[in-house]
Parts: C-alpha cells; structure tokens; sequence
C-alpha cells in the first residue's frame, strides 16, 4: 500500500513552515537571535510605506519561523504548567555590568591562622541563659555579653585598693577591647590599600604622617614659623617664584606681550597648549604606580 | 589616619549594598529611561514604546533632564550609579537633531559605547490594533542585512540592541512563551556609501498547528515600529572593552577527567592502572619457585636427548 499520497495530503492542510534561504542563517539560540545574511529586496524598501511594511511583514515571519524551527528541536523539559526548551550557552560576545568581583584581602589574623593551619570553629549563634531559661544571641542586640550587671557581686582583688570601682573597671575593660579591635580593623584596611596600591604599608603610613604634619602646621596663625622643629621633619616645598630681569632683550618683552594680548582676545585654549607640568607628571605616576600593582 | 569606608548600619542596608556589589553570575541589565531637555511627541512614544518592552527591568524618568551624553558623560554616568542600571534611552529633539535617540550602555558606571539613532518614523503600540504581549517576555529577534556584520556602525548597533532586549540570562526557555518578535532590517545604503535606515519592528506571534512537531508562526504588527537613522557613534575604548568582556574565572570550569555521578548522587572514578609486569612481581619465597630449579631438569632433559641423537 502506497501510503506517500496519504501523507502528502495530511501535510497540505497545513501551511508550510519550511522556509528556503540561500546562505544558511545563523543563529544564537541561548539569546534567542538569528542573523540573516541574505541579499534583501532594496526595491522593495524604497517603495511605499505600506508595500515595506508588508514586505518586512513577510521576512520577519520567515526568520521567526526559522527559529521556532530550531528552538522546537532543542532538548525540551516538562513542567507542571509548560514545555521548556533548554537554551544553549550565548555565542555572541555581549560585555559585563560590572568587572569580576575581587577576592578579599586577607587580614592579619587570617594570614596567620593560615599558616599556622589553624581552622575556624564555628560556634552557635544562640547561646541558653540559665537563669531567665531562655536562648539569647551570643552577641548584638539583647546579647548576653551586653550584661553590664552580670555578675552582679564582684570580689575585690586581694592587691587592689579597696576604694576602687570595680563595676567602673570592668566597664573600661570591655570599652577597650572594642577599641583595641577597631584599631586592628583600621591597621588591616591601611595595609591592604596600600598593597593594592603597589606600596610598601610602612611607606605609606609614613607618606600620610608627613602630609599630615604640614597641614597641622599651617593650621598656626604664624604657620607654623615658630613652632618647634621636629627631628626628620620633611622640608615643605613651596612654589619658588622666578622674576625676569628688569632689562633685556627688547624682541622677547615684545613677544611676551603679544602673547599676553593674543590670550586677551582670543582665550586661553586656542593661543597656548599650556601644560601643566606639576599635574602631567602626578598623572604619568599614577599611571606606573597602577601599572606595577597589575603586575 | 585614612577613612574606612563606611558599613551599612543595618541588614537591610546590607542587603541592598551587597545586591548591589559585583557578581560572578549577573542579573539582567536595568535600562534607564531619560529625557533631554527638549523633546517632540515623536521621541516621547518612542521612549514610552521602548520602556513598556523594557518592563520590568527599566526605570522611565518623566521629568525633563538637561542631558547631553555625547558631549559630557558625567550626568548620565551619575544617574547609572544611582539607578545601578547599565543601559539607557535618552530622548531629545532640537533643529540640529530632530526626534534624536542616544542608546547605550555603561560598564562600572562609566559609558561604555553608545550610538546616536534619528528616528525618522514611529508608530506607536497604540496605533496598532493587535493585542501586545505580556510584561517581561523574552522576544526573539531577527536581524536581516549583510550590513550588520560589515558595517562598523550597525555591529555596534547589533550589540547594543542585542544587550537592550535579551532580558535576563536563562538556560530554559518556555515554548508557550515566545510572544513576540523583534527584526531588524537594514535598509539599503546611500548614494555616498552611508549607512541606510534602519527598520525596527515588532510583531506577536501566533503558533498554528503543521502536522508536525515545529508550529507554524504568524505575526501581527504590535508596535512600535521605527525607521531610524544612525548618526554619532561611540565605539567603546579597546581597554575597557577587555575589561567589559572578561569572564570571572569561577565560570570558566574545568571538567574534572573520570569522574561521574549517578542518578542517585553516588560517585565514580575511573582508575588507570599501570602496565601490570607479572614476571617482576615478588611472590612468596619457596625453594621450589628459584629459578634455577626450573632451569636445570630443562638442561638435563636436553642433554639427554642429544645423547639419544647421538647413539
């Protein structure tokens, strides 16, 4: 039994979705995209509004069609509400938001635990208070650490001066620790920014010392001319003003002036490509400084 | 003493500054939708048009902003960091250039490229009858014309509009949810060799039974549609353009040889063994397995049967 005819005729009640192209269309299935390069009609661009519309009507549904095509032939997973085509990984090059994150530098203490292979024990963050029979936070709000009455009765040492504020001491102990690890928090973030930087840390804390120094000299109302001097204490440069003499060449005062009246008249930017030299040069070190700090 | 920079204070500000922070895997793009500070009723709808195939991920600002991307990238650039968007539309209108669209996009909240479009024809969603698609779908799009891969200025385009409307990156897409189409035609080139129109279009899509397992598509004009003109174009620095496109090594992962899991979650390794050498192996030491005890009877046995030959 021949059964082509039956076939041939099951098919002819549907429209055709085969679509006939020249050169083979490309496609970037994982952004949804095809590329078609095929010659297109011109004439039919340039003719009239309507007789455009229709006809990029009809290539937007062949290309369309083209690419249900392909997508319906991807390797499909089924879903309680829908039939889902797994896409393929992007081939066209498309750039980034933002750059890769960056790892974090390592502080002091982690440099040294890992060295010293020293593992990190996690411990829970909810602790049991005995006495209000309750889980409280280790730390932070309603922490058991921020008992400032606990233990209520504090014995006196034994070497300790009687009269002294025990409460008052243990008080001060713990504001110290804070602070002792703020100070650590801030020495591992100059060190850090200085390495990022391409500096040595100790140079850079040295750099900010000194700047520091000379602003809080001229902060006086002398400017610090009669302040005493410290031991290597960095010679602030100044600007050395430079005088041309009162009598020279008269072909130089007279170009000179020129020059001035040419700015005068017609701006700044179109007489003279003035470079500033102090600025030029901060910028090519930076420049190098970044440049080491890639390497 | 050099400033820390600052911690968030809570952990809802924590959150939205980490939201905010560089990732290995990204979120789609936010597209930020401005207005110079001139504009016709023509750019208008186009940027209405293109924000409502933007939604979700677009911020539409409606008030007049005085704004000159081409000229000085600060204000845009600063709207990027404050919006934590990486595309936008500008619209303006003036004598030198009318009914004007600057699209483009920023990396690290600097301006990336961007390309100038006159739009020289729009006809909005509104014109058009048909019924427009759900908010946040993925569209398919088609770019026809050589000109895309040869022309300088339509690559660019590509890239950009490519970026504009993939949406957020997916591994799966639904089939029942590709709801429209996006072509791009480029139109024939001018008499000096200029860069021709450029026809955007956007159509729904209809899937009608073929008796096979691929439907068949129709389409209906949706809106908006455009005839644009490309005018200036930046083309991104070389070296930002590498930083842009550099992929994190986290996704670059290297399949790990001879291992494989099963459904169930268990493990497996393949092992190569080297050549076994039987004869080198150390068994146990019995005089009956020296060596010169296999060699000897082997000799005497020969020396006898020469004797045989012999007699």
């Amino acid at each position: 039994m021949d059964v082509t005819g039956i076939l041939d005729e099951h098919k002819n009640r549907f429209k055709s979705i085969q679509v006939e192209r020249l050169v083979p269309v490309e496609f970037d299935l994982g952004l949804m995209a095809c590329f078609d390069v095929n010659m297109i009609d011109e004439a039919q661009l340039r003719a009239s509004q309507k007789a455009r519309d229709t006809y990029l009507q009809e290539l937007s549904r062949e290309g369309a069609q083209l690419m249900i095509n392909e997508l319906f032939s991807l390797p499909t997973t089924v879903d309680e509400d829908s039939v889902y085509a797994t896409l393929p990984a992007i081939r066209t090059v498309l750039p980034r938001e933002k750059p890769a994150p960056k790892e974090k530098p390592m502080t002091r203490w982690e440099k040294f635990a890992k060295i010293k292979n020293i593992q990190n024990k996690k411990k829970s963050r909810m602790v049991y208070d005995e006495e209000k029979a309750e889980w409280r936070p280790r730390f932070g709000f309603k922490g058991v650490n921020n008992d400032d009455q606990k233990p209520w009765l504090i014995e006196v040492p034994g070497n300790a001066d009687p009269y002294d504020d025990q409460y008052k001491a243990r008080r001060e102990e713990k504001k110290e620790r804070i602070d002792k690890n703020a100070r650590r928090a801030q020495r591992n973030f100059e060190e850090n920014l200085a390495v990022e930087k391409g500096m040595k840390p100790r140079d850079m804390r040295k750099r900010e010392l000194q700047s520091a120094l000379v602003l809080s000299k001229g902060s006086t109302a002398s400017m610090g001319k009669f302040d005493d001097k410290l031991a290597g204490e960095p010679k602030v440069k100044g600007l050395k003003r430079k005088f041309d003499p009162l009598v020279k060449n008269s072909d130089k005062e007279k170009s000179n002036n020129m020059e001035i009246l040419n700015r005068v008249s017609k701006g700044e930017a179109k007489t003279t490509s003035v470079v500033n030299v102090r600025k030029a040069q901060r910028a090519i070190n930076n420049a190098k400084r970044s440049k080491k700090q890639e390497k | 003493m050099l400033l820390k920079p600052s911690k968030a204070k809570n952990a809802r500000a924590k959150r939205f500054l980490v939201n905010r922070d560089p990732k290995i895997v990204e979120n789609g793009k936010t597209a930020l939708f401005v207005r110079g500070s001139t504009t016709s009723q023509v750019i208008l709808d186009t940027l209405k048009d293109l924000y409502s195939l933007r939604k979700p991920d677009a911020i539409n600002f409606t008030k007049k902003n005085e704004i000159h991307p081409f000229d000085s990238e600060t204000s845009i650039e600063f709207f990027a960091r404050k919006n934590d968007s990486s595309l936008f539309a500008v619209g303006m209108h003036s004598k030198k250039r009318p009914h004007n669209l600057i699209l483009g996009r920023t990396f690290n909240y600097s301006i990336l490229d961007m390309i100038e479009l006159g739009v020289e024809r729009c006809t909005t969603m509104q014109e058009f009858k048909a019924q427009t698609c759900a908010v946040g779908m993925k569209p398919l799009m088609v770019f026809n014309g050589e000109a895309f891969n040869q022309n300088e200025d339509l690559v660019r385009l590509k890239s950009i509009l490519l970026d504009f409307f993939r949406g957020e990156a997916a591994d799966k897409v639904s089939l029942k949810g590709l709801e429209y189409v996006i072509t791009v035609t480029a139109g024939p080139p001018g008499a000096n060799g200029e860069t021709g129109l450029v026809f955007f279009r956007t159509y729904t899509t209809t899937l009608k039974k073929s008796g096979s397992r691929q439907p068949r598509v129709e389409l209906e004009e949706m809106g908006p549609s455009l005839d644009l003109r490309v005018r200036r174009v930046r083309a991104p620095a070389e070296e930002m353009w590498k930083q842009a496109i550099k992929m994190p090594r986290e996704l670059n992962v290297v399949k790990t040889k001879n291992i494989s899991r099963d459904g169930l979650g268990d493990k497996y390794g393949r092992i190569h063994v080297g050549k076994q050498e039987i004869n080198k192996i150390q068994t146990r030491k019995v005089k009956a397995l020296k060596k010169h005890l296999d060699a000897k009877p082997a000799k005497k046995q020969k020396t006898s049967d020469d004797m045989a030959d012999s007699d």
